[in-house]
């Protein structure tokens, strides 16, 4: 799979990374003074902030393997930032890049519509819903709390994760910075058709 | 001695912890988390020289964290079996309930100063290296991120360079919170693009320097696994083992 | 001793060989450069010369192989590296023998600090590792870098890195060192020890090295050929101007400090008065207008509040999607005519950040004058700008400074200086040394080695008239 990847797009995922390392970290704090006043629903209306960056990166490069590889990056960046959640938060990465990396599979890569971004933020959001039902042992609440938790988190996952994150990469398209990326080469494939 | 954890091979210290993290997933009564909680502080205490401040100054937030799932497991929580312990207003908590507030307040707070272990006692281009070294991570994805910590303070720098540079414009003061982050909206467009220019130039200067992404011959820096790592290891395992048998040792 | 064991290697006479080389990107319809020919041989001297945005960097990349794989370009003729088509080279191959210094100083390195950095380097040759202490050891005393082995880079000044990155192209032992614009960020002084430098360095090892240089009088007769991609450009030459400083007071300074870097700063500028900021790599300049524009924190009075500022990168200034939205968003009555008079109509609907390195900086500038500030900061505009580019924005400050903007500027560019400025203030080690007039500057010699200045070339040239 790395193969086919040119260097400037795993920098470009790295670089990135770090952007929304600072944006997560800032949201985190925000997620955790709420938490203390409504428990861990707090972090499910703002939790597809998290997804995002997997989001962005497809569909600016367009390859197998993006949305994972990107999420895992940001994660790992986020522990060396100093993130208290810690190298758990790997993990997390991984999953959540995998649900989102799910729903660009099932397309073959070929569509990166807004209805396939937000399908990919909720695929992230229910991979990730399922990790920490597990892990932040969710299944002592009752089922209506929990269905709850998921549908928020769904809804998280295709507004903020889905729309917002291409929002930000047609901003960042406009701007012309993209040029030798996937995305502005399909735009003007777009354009000639 | 002291700075053994320091010393310790990050890529051991990382499986160590993991492996620790998700047997403790199983657990559902508040003492096992609890007992390997004390455990993680006592190792750290005697093996690292952290700054206990900033040690405390990051747990903050996650005390926070632990109070708001106790009380919200307690009212939520679907099991109410067992005898009812307290009662208050028509609220009735029965044991099972108390115990699974207690064990999963206690998780978050045996997971969190577990991370900050990590975090605390690990630098972040030995875990790379490591990574790379012991665990094979590829060359290609272990110096891109490599590029991206090295470039942390300067992204994070120009963060609040052009929030103030737009303020310098003119651009209206954002006041709430709500607001606030909004404002950060058109602070990433900026950023990002920064970020586009400064990735693709990185990578041709890694080029340049004839970097490829194949496997290297030889480190400059060699990551080893030694006596230490087994050592800690065996403590980290004695830690879990203990907690998670405290039913025998603690009757 | 550093270049001892080269790779045994069939020796070709002829390095770089250009045969009707084409090149264009992908999405654009022009060719950026068109039916190039030219030989580059065996130990020679070249530079490479033309106007901003003609294609010397894009030349580079294809010399080095980075193009066309890595922007999908359209390359057509022939491209010859050390006698062999280029494409026949295996990933990495050519790199190892041609090395590059790149223009921008501030991303071209991947690891924290300069020892790290040069490690990285062997790694990728597959140096054993017994080894790279030794060529570490060597090539930082080499280039007299010793004292920043363990520095972290990015905290370095420009001109610093860009030493770096140099010692970082050479521990290759390159057969070729190609080198973009490598004076743009360094003090005059600096320079000049440079060039020296390099001077020795290639009589001693033979290597081939082509430069892109937009201001060849910094390097002396260093360069044996010159290849010019110029399209006919005549470069208009800078004619001292007349001071326009009027006399009532117009940007106060009491008492400036900031971070634990700049010192207590007081001085004043006049209404339409043109003030240059001169000093070493590092002596705070780029932290002084900061802290003038309240951009850090800092202690000590600023009068007016709002002051103008272009900073080195002016994206950051950027708040709209268009450059016409852009130059009238703080609500100036003569957008229009500003747009105008800077050139930038062609451009008015495009996105600010799509546009060129100079139009940014024209931009910027127009939105800082239709803000209506009357005092204007800015952080070496000069920096990598051709002659035309140099003269237009000479003629702008010149305009707006007879209508009684008041200008600050940082740059190393004596020449631009000399012509430009109604008084120099000098700088060093955090510190203001004072405000002098030009004339006085260039003839204390002292005042100029203190602050790693040169004079600029005219008063040389007057001088030796006069002798
Ligand atoms: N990736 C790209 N895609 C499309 N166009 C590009 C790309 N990179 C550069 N260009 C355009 O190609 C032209 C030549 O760029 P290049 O960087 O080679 O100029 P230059 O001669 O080095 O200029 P300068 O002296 O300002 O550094 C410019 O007009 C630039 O806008
Ligand atoms: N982000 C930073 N972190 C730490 N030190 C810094 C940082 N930025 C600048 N400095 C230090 O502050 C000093 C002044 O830097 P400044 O950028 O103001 O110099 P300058 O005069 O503009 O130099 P140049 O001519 O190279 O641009 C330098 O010694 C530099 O190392
Ligand atoms: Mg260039
Ligand atoms: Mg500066």
């Amino acid at each position: 799979m790395l193969k086919s990847w040119k260097l400037k797009e795993i920098v470009l995922m790295s670089l990135f990374a770090v952007v929304f390392g600072i944006v997560y970290l800032l949201f985190l704090h925000v997620g955790n003074i709420w938490a203390g006043f409504i428990g861990p629903i707090a972090y499910e209306w703002i939790f597809g902030i998290w997804f995002i960056v997997s989001i962005i990166c497809m569909y600016i490069i367009r390859k197998p393997g993006a949305a994972v590889v990107s999420e895992t990056i940001a994660a790992a960046i986020e522990v060396l930032l100093g993130n208290a959640v810690g190298p758990r938060l790997i993990l997390s990465g991984v999953i959540q890049g995998l649900g989102a990396e799910a729903v660009f599979a099932a397309t073959r890569y070929k569509r990166f519509d807004l209805w396939v971004l937000m399908l990919a933020g909720v695929g992230s959001s229910i991979f990730s819903f399922v990790y920490g039902y597990f892990l932040g042992g969710f299944s002592v609440y009752g089922t209506g709390y929990v269905a709850l938790m998921l549908g928020i988190r769904i809804l998280s996952g295709a507004m903020i994760a889905g729309m917002g994150g291409k929002a930000v990469a047609d901003g960042l398209l406009a701007t012309g910075s993209l040029r030798g990326y996937a995305i502005s080469r399909s735009k003007k494939g777009e354009a000639r058709a | 001695m002291k700075n053994a954890l320091h010393r310790m091979n990050p890529s051991v210290k990382f499986l160590a912890i993991t492996i620790c993290m998700f047997t403790m997933a199983f657990f559902f009564d508040p003492w096992t988390p609890l007992v390997f909680w004390v455990g993680v502080l006592v190792l750290q205490f005697f093996f690292s020289e952290i700054d206990w401040k900033k040690w405390l100054l990051f747990m903050l937030p996650f005390f926070v964290t632990a109070f708001g799932y106790f009380w919200t497991t307690l009212v939520f929580a679907e099991d109410g079996s067992g005898s009812v312990v307290w009662s208050i207003w028509n609220l009735q908590i029965t044991e099972t309930q108390l115990n699974h507030a207690l064990s999963l307040s206690f998780r978050v707070l045996a997971f969190s100063s577990l991370s900050l272990l990590f975090a605390l006692t690990t630098n972040p281009v030995t875990f790379i290296l490591s990574l790379m070294q012991q665990l094979k991570l590829s060359p290609k994805i272990a110096y891109g991120v490599m590029v991206g910590y090295q470039f942390l303070p300067v992204l994070k720098d120009e963060f609040i360079l052009i929030g103030q540079a737009h303020r310098l414009r003119g651009a209206s003061e954002e006041k709430n919170t709500l607001q606030r982050l909004l404002g950060v909206r058109r602070i990433l467009i900026p950023m990002l693009a920064g970020a586009v220019r400064k990735a693709e130039r990185a990578a041709f200067a890694m080029e340049a320097r004839g970097f490829t992404g194949e496997r290297r011959s030889s480190y400059f820096r060699v990551i080893s696994i030694g006596k230490v790592d087994a050592a800690l290891v065996i403590l980290f395992l004695f830690v879990l083992v203990l907690s998670c048998t405290h039913i025998w040792w603690l009757g | 001793m550093l270049f001892h064991a080269r790779k045994r290697v069939r020796l070709v006479h002829e390095v770089i060989h250009f045969d009707k080389v084409s090149f264009r990107y992908p999405d654009e319809e022009k060719w950026i450069l068109d039916e190039l020919s030219f030989t580059v041989k065996r130990g020679e001297r070249i530079v490479i010369t033309g106007p901003s945005g003609c294609g010397k960097t894009t030349l580079l990349y294809i010399c080095n192989r980075l193009y066309p794989d890595n922007c999908d370009g359209i390359l057509s003729g022939s491209v010859k590296l050390f006698g062999k088509n280029n494409s026949s080279f295996i990933p990495g191959e050519i790199n190892h023998r041609i090395a590059t210094v790149f223009q921008d100083p501030d991303s071209q390195f991947c690891m924290q600090t300069v020892e790290e950095e040069l490690a990285f380097t062997l790694e990728n040759l597959h140096v054993k590792r017994d080894e790279m202490e030794n060529r570490i050891r060597d090539v930082l005393a080499l280039t007299d870098l010793t004292e920043f082995r363990y520095a972290v880079i990015q905290k370095l000044s420009g001109g610093q890195k860009q030493r770096i990155a140099t010692a970082c192209a050479l521990i290759m032992k390159p057969e070729v060192l190609l080198l973009d614009e490598p004076l743009s960020h360094l003090d005059p002084f600096t320079a000049k020890k440079y060039v020296e430098w390099l001077d020795e360095l290639q009589k001693k090892y033979a290597m081939t090295i082509v430069a892109i240089e937009h201001r060849l009088d910094l390097w002396g007769d260093f360069f044996e050929r010159s290849i010019s991609l110029n399209k006919n450009e005549i470069a208009p030459v800078l004619i001292k101007r007349e001071s326009s400083k009027q006399k009532n007071d117009s940007l106060v300074v009491d008492k400036l400090q900031a971070n634990t870097y700049l010192q207590e700063t007081s001085f004043t500028l006049k209404r339409g008065e043109v003030a240059v900021l001169a000093g070493p790599n590092g002596s705070g300049k780029t932290t002084l207008l900061k802290a003038l524009c309240k951009l850090i924190p800092s202690s000590g009075t600023v009068e007016p509040k709002l002051v103008g500022y272009v900073p080195q990168s002016p994206e950051f200034l950027f708040l709209t999607k268009k450059v016409q939205d852009e130059v009238g968003f703080g609500g100036g009555n003569n957008t229009e005519e500003m747009i105008a008079r800077l050139q930038l109509l062609p451009i008015a609907d495009s996105h600010p950040f799509a546009v060129s390195h100079g139009q940014k900086r024209r931009v910027a500038i127009a939105a800082m004058l239709s803000d209506g500030r009357e005092v204007i900061l800015m952080d070496e505009p000069t920096s990598g700008q051709d002659a035309k580019a140099l003269s237009e924005l000479f003629q702008l400050i010149d305009e707006r400074a007879r209508e009684g903007t008041t200008f600050l500027i940082v740059t190393h560019d004596m020449e631009f200086a000399n012509c430009l400025a109604d008084s120099i203030l000098l700088m060093k080690d955090g510190q203001l040394t004072g405000k002098f007039d030009a004339d006085i500057v260039w003839s204390d010699e002292q005042l100029l080695m203190d602050h790693h200045l040169l004079p600029p070339k005219e008063v040389i040239h007057r001088e030796k008239c006069f002798a």
